[in-house]
């Protein structure tokens, strides 16, 4: 019972209460669930029943499956599809594994810790898009800041962007650069998370800094490592911005960029073919959910 | 001994520093370039090869052409109306869930939080196509509205809500509710003032998320009189290319400039917040 002095009412009465209390907790949600209903349901469903229409936006033909037979006969989703996965998947193999050691270091040092976090911090708080302008002169292959220093130091220099063969990699130079002092920050937060009763244990039984490392903080850290993979998952497998600062929205040099939601947004508004663009985006929909289902199941995620 | 291990322990604190001074230069080296050749007065005709971290001929050429078009100022003010008026959105639509899922008794309160942490999954690239439908359909494409209602939505921001006030004893509503408060008041009276990190919390994050904002404004937004700064940049590049190094990168100066001095400032606050976003229970 929520009050103390509760008068002896009867059951109508007090149901009426109850009711109303309700109600008062629905209109603190009312804008939360205005906006799921009108920005999410609806335009969900939408999606799913536009993929089936031949549609431009004003008139709409009942096609069936067509658009999905047509999407996934095409090699340019195929090409979208693999596009994504790359870029996502190399950012996530190193960006991962060097901000956990980045963060670990900073960990160790008395001072200056604050210092490196702004510092490895910046790129993050910077929107992606003058992040990729940037990135276009630096990977740029005569005059940019990345070869003139391959170069300095004796190693192989590269086309990068203007190559279809070195542009994703390119991306992937850009992705790192402005995730990593995400990765730091979380893992730097759940370092210090980490019971130091379990080191000053493993002290007396005299391990060294690096067996600690490695055996007590690396097994603390799954669930953190589990967090950054489906999070940077979910952000890779729905990139765009970057791609359409550095290629347009067909991903040039010869769509070696092209993600899948640029493939949406080409479709969808460079040619206003609504129920093809509609049935990328059901297609990238079971991606991102079957993807996060087998992450969470892969690494036993407790949200 | 001990004299021994402490040496060695100077010795791990120096490499260890002077490692992260060498990475942290090459994060930060890319804002320099672009700083340097943004002061370059010839950087339009040629980017200054080798490159430089000190401009060769230092001038504000660059910036005076930026200022002189003027669309900058225009983008500045768009994106901060969209901005505030969505951040505002945002948290009070954040309070009043993550209070209502924390401190209310109602039908349906697991299954409809459930909801609430799914749409987070759902990415605005899934409803990109029948959301412009919807807009275009109220005729109001080229407006603001399409970039600022959809904002009310704020699933992680009502999660963080109530995290926040899952802290806050009971016992204050109770005793506001002898007195004879009712919930809205106990909620604006009592608990709102306590909020105040959250608060603070909430906008920096939602502040930083609708400012960087590209995907959704792009698409509803084609009149150029309305571009927000990503997307002036965007369409600034995607004119220029690699040519007109000096004045795109007084662009990217410029344009991050607003997001780097709130950084400064607040940022033991943000990178709370982000740490708090990936902190588990």
């Amino acid at each position: 019972m929520k009050t103390a002095i509760e008068a002896p009412a009867n059951v109508q009465s007090s149901r009426n209460k109850s009711m109303k209390s309700t109600i008062t907790w629905y209109l603190f949600l009312l804008p939360t669930f205005l906006g799921i209903a009108c920005f999410i349901v609806y335009p969900v469903f939408e999606s799913f029943r536009l993929s089936f229409y031949n549609s431009n936006g004003t008139i709409e033909t009942w096609v069936g499956f067509s658009n999905y037979e047509r999407v996934l006969g095409q090699s340019a989703f195929w090409n979208a599809v693999y596009n994504t996965f790359y870029i996502a998947f190399f950012q996530l193999l190193l960006a991962i594994p060097i901000g956990f050691v980045l963060a670990s270091m900073i960990n160790r040092i008395h001072r200056f810790k604050s210092l490196f976090k702004v510092l490895f911090f910046l790129p993050n708080v910077t929107s992606i898009v003058a992040a990729a302008m940037i990135f276009m002169f630096i990977l740029q292959p005569e005059v940019g800041l990345m070869n003139h220093i391959l170069d300095t130091l004796g190693l192989q220099t590269s086309p990068w962007l203007s190559d279809p063969a070195t542009s994703k990699w390119g991306v992937i130079l850009l992705t790192i650069w402005h995730w990593i002092g995400f990765v730091i920050i979380i893992c730097l937060a759940n370092l210090q998370a980490i019971s130091p009763e379990l080191y000053e244990a493993s002290e007396i039984d005299g391990a060294t800094s690096l067996q600690q490392w490695f055996f007590i903080t690396i097994p603390n850290m799954k669930g953190t490592f589990a967090f950054l993979l489906i999070m940077g998952w979910i952000s890779g497998l729905q990139r765009f911005q970057e791609i359409f600062v550095l290629g347009g929205a067909g991903g040039s040099p010869s769509r070696s960029l092209q993600t899948m939601v640029a493939l949406i947004y080409e479709r969808g508004f460079g040619g206003f073919e609504f129920g093809i663009a509609s049935a990328i985006t059901v297609l990238l929909f079971l991606i991102i959910l079957l993807f996060t289902v087998f992450n969470l199941k892969l690494t036993r995620l407790k949200l | 001994m001990i004299e021994d291990h402490k040496k060695k322990q100077k010795l791990v604190q120096i490499i260890l520093f002077l490692l992260l001074i060498i990475v942290a230069f090459i994060v930060v080296a890319p804002f320099v370039w672009m700083v340097s050749i943004s002061f370059d007065r010839m950087a339009n005709i040629q980017v200054p090869f080798p490159p430089t971290f000190i401009p060769d001929l230092f001038s504000i050429f660059n910036y005076e052409l930026v200022f002189e078009n003027g669309r900058i100022f225009s983008a500045y003010l768009n994106s901060a109306f969209v901005t505030f008026c969505s951040v505002v959105l945002q948290v009070l639509a954040a309070l009043l869930g993550g209070y209502a899922f924390s401190k209310g008794t109602f039908k349906g309160k697991k299954l409809l939080f459930i909801i609430v942490l799914a749409t987070m999954m759902i990415p605005i690239e899934a409803r990109l196509i029948p959301l412009y439908s919807m807009f275009n359909a109220a005729g109001l494409l080229n407006t603001f509205w399409p970039v600022i209602l959809p904002s009310i939505l704020y699933g992680f921001g009502v999660f963080l809500a109530k995290q926040f006030f899952d802290q806050i004893p009971d016992s204050l509503r109770e005793a506001a509710q002898i007195d004879g408060a009712s919930e809205f008041r106990t909620f604006f009276q009592v608990y709102a003032p306590l909020a105040g990190p959250i608060t603070a919390t909430l906008v920096i994050l939602s502040f930083m998320g609708n400012w960087n904002e590209f995907v959704w404004p792009l698409v509803v937004l084609n009149s150029e009189r309305l571009h927000t700064i990503p997307l002036f940049l965007a369409s600034f590049s995607l004119e220029n290319g690699t040519s007109l190094a000096g004045m795109t990168m007084a662009l990217a100066t410029m344009s991050v400039l607003p997001i780097i001095i709130l950084f400064v400032f607040l940022q033991r606050y943000i990178i709370q917040s982000i740490a708090l976003s990936g902190l588990k229970e």
